[in-house]
């Protein structure tokens, strides 16, 4: 059993360690994560619209759309050189690449978030308000890449075989986010506005959800990475 | 045997539907508040049904493609998938007809609704995925989306439902008060609709296996 996770560490440390050597998909990730965030900042400025009630929603919005750029490239990386066939050489077991591709997904993620969020948090001057629960949003946050992170790389695993790669990869992504983008946005809204409703469910079936979809690809992964 | 079957669905075909339509407009009474309009519940939910029945067929027929590779299991999802958009379509396009004169609005997001179309998203999804490719891959991954998908369906629906119990339902449920007979023609639709599923599914099958063996004999050929 430790050694199965020893081959996930292995893998994960090469993956991250290649994230910041070329640096250019986290870089490209966080600016384009960035003039997402200043475009719907200003044009909310511009129709003199409540920015802070559609915080959560333009924040998920933009970690939605920049995560398509972020998880595309975690498999892509490993078509040139035929690096794929010695990946499942090395590692024996196709569950172990998912496990390592996504904790490096989720990682890209938190970093990613790291940069964006305070800056959103800037532009929209939300933080007049006052009474915010930091907790629970850092840990919607977290929560929020989890999931995307875990249906993100079981896709990716998908459409880096087909030649349409990406169009593909949004169109099968997003309706599957569904009732993530739900849980979060109601986390997020809470954490920031205060509303007192019941949210410890929101957070139970946000948990869930990410068990399930977590479980869910270790099983079929064997079937997407197969020959 | 799957010709004869195709030949008796096409018969209780040509019987049920004159006498669905005709249970429709003239033996169920007119709603009283609605009037006329509400006729096209009967299609739209009918649609409905056969939208969520033809997604337990992929999702079924994926689980089998992958279990033991049969080629028939993936055309039977493909063909299921591809019928099932185009009711999930009508019940998309009927709803906002009947919505408009009663709810005041062509769209509200309402679980149902918002479950309905993500289903449709889906299923373009799934089509997207197999891409008219007849490649070995293409159809192990469509099964494994197909599983996927359907298992995010009823997340989808109670994840709306929860998030609208919390708020203000602006617009609250049907509330149709069906009388005995608009639950009798209701039903009928239904049967008279799975009866058509199946056999635009038969179709549909045999349609696509034909194009593949086209491919393979033109594959061939070209040798």
């Amino acid at each position: 059993m430790s050694n199965y996770f020893h081959r996930v560490l292995l893998i994960y440390v090469k993956d991250i360690k290649d994230e910041f050597r070329t640096f250019d998909n986290l870089l490209s990730t966080i600016i384009f994560g960035v003039m997402l965030v200043f475009i719907f900042s200003f044009a909310f400025q511009l129709t003199d619209l409540a920015v802070d009630q559609a915080f959560s929603a333009v924040l998920w919005v933009s970690i939605f759309f920049s995560s398509v750029l972020a998880i595309q490239r975690s498999f892509a990386k490993e078509r040139e050189n035929n690096v794929m066939d010695a990946l499942l050489l090395a590692s024996g077991d196709r569950g172990i690449i998912f496990l390592a591709k996504f904790l490096c997904n989720l990682t890209v993620l938190l970093l990613f978030e790291l940069v964006v969020v305070p800056l959103l948090w800037i532009f929209t001057g939300i933080s007049a308000l006052g009474h915010i629960q930091a907790g629970l949003f850092i840990g919607s946050l977290f929560l929020g890449s989890w999931g995307l992170a875990a249906i993100g790389t079981m896709l990716n695993g998908i459409t880096i075989q087909l030649p349409s790669a990406r169009l593909l990869f949004p169109i099968l992504l997003f309706p599957l986010l569904i009732p993530l983008l739900i849980g979060v946005i109601q986390c997020t809204n809470t954490a920031l506005l205060g509303v007192s409703e019941p949210l410890s469910g929101w957070v139970y079936f946000l948990i869930s959800f990410n068990i399930l979809f977590t479980v869910l690809p270790l099983v079929l992964f064997d079937f997407v990475l197969e020959g | 045997m799957l010709e004869g079957w195709k030949k008796f669905n096409f018969w209780v075909l040509m019987l049920l539907v004159p006498i669905n339509i005709y249970l429709i407009f003239l033996y169920a009474p007119v709603e009283k508040t609605m009037g006329i309009v509400q006729k096209v519940f009967y299609f739209h939910v009918a649609s409905a049904w056969i939208g969520l029945l033809a997604f337990v067929v992929v999702f079924i027929a994926s689980i089998a493609y992958l279990a033991n590779r049969k080629v028939q299991m993936n055309h039977l999802a493909l063909a299921s998938a591809e019928i099932g958009t185009l009711f999930i379509s009508c019940t998309l396009l009927t709803g906002p007809l009947w919505a408009y004169p009663i709810w005041n609005t062509w769209w509200t997001w309402d679980p149902r609704l918002t479950t309905t179309l993500v289903l449709w998203f889906m299923y373009v999804a799934y089509i997207a995925l197999q891409g008219g490719g007849t490649a070995e891959n293409r159809r192990r991954f469509a099964a494994v989306y197909g599983i996927v998908a359907f298992i995010n369906v009823p997340l989808v629906f109670f994840s709306a439902r929860w998030w609208r119990s919390i708020h203000p339902i602006v617009v609250s449920g049907e509330g149709i008060g069906l009388t005995p007979k608009m639950r009798f023609v209701m039903f009928f639709s239904i049967v008279t609709f799975s009866f058509l599923y199946t056999y635009l599914l038969g179709l549909r099958y045999k349609g696509i296996s034909l194009a593949e063996r086209i491919n393979r004999l033109k594959a061939e050929l070209s040798q």
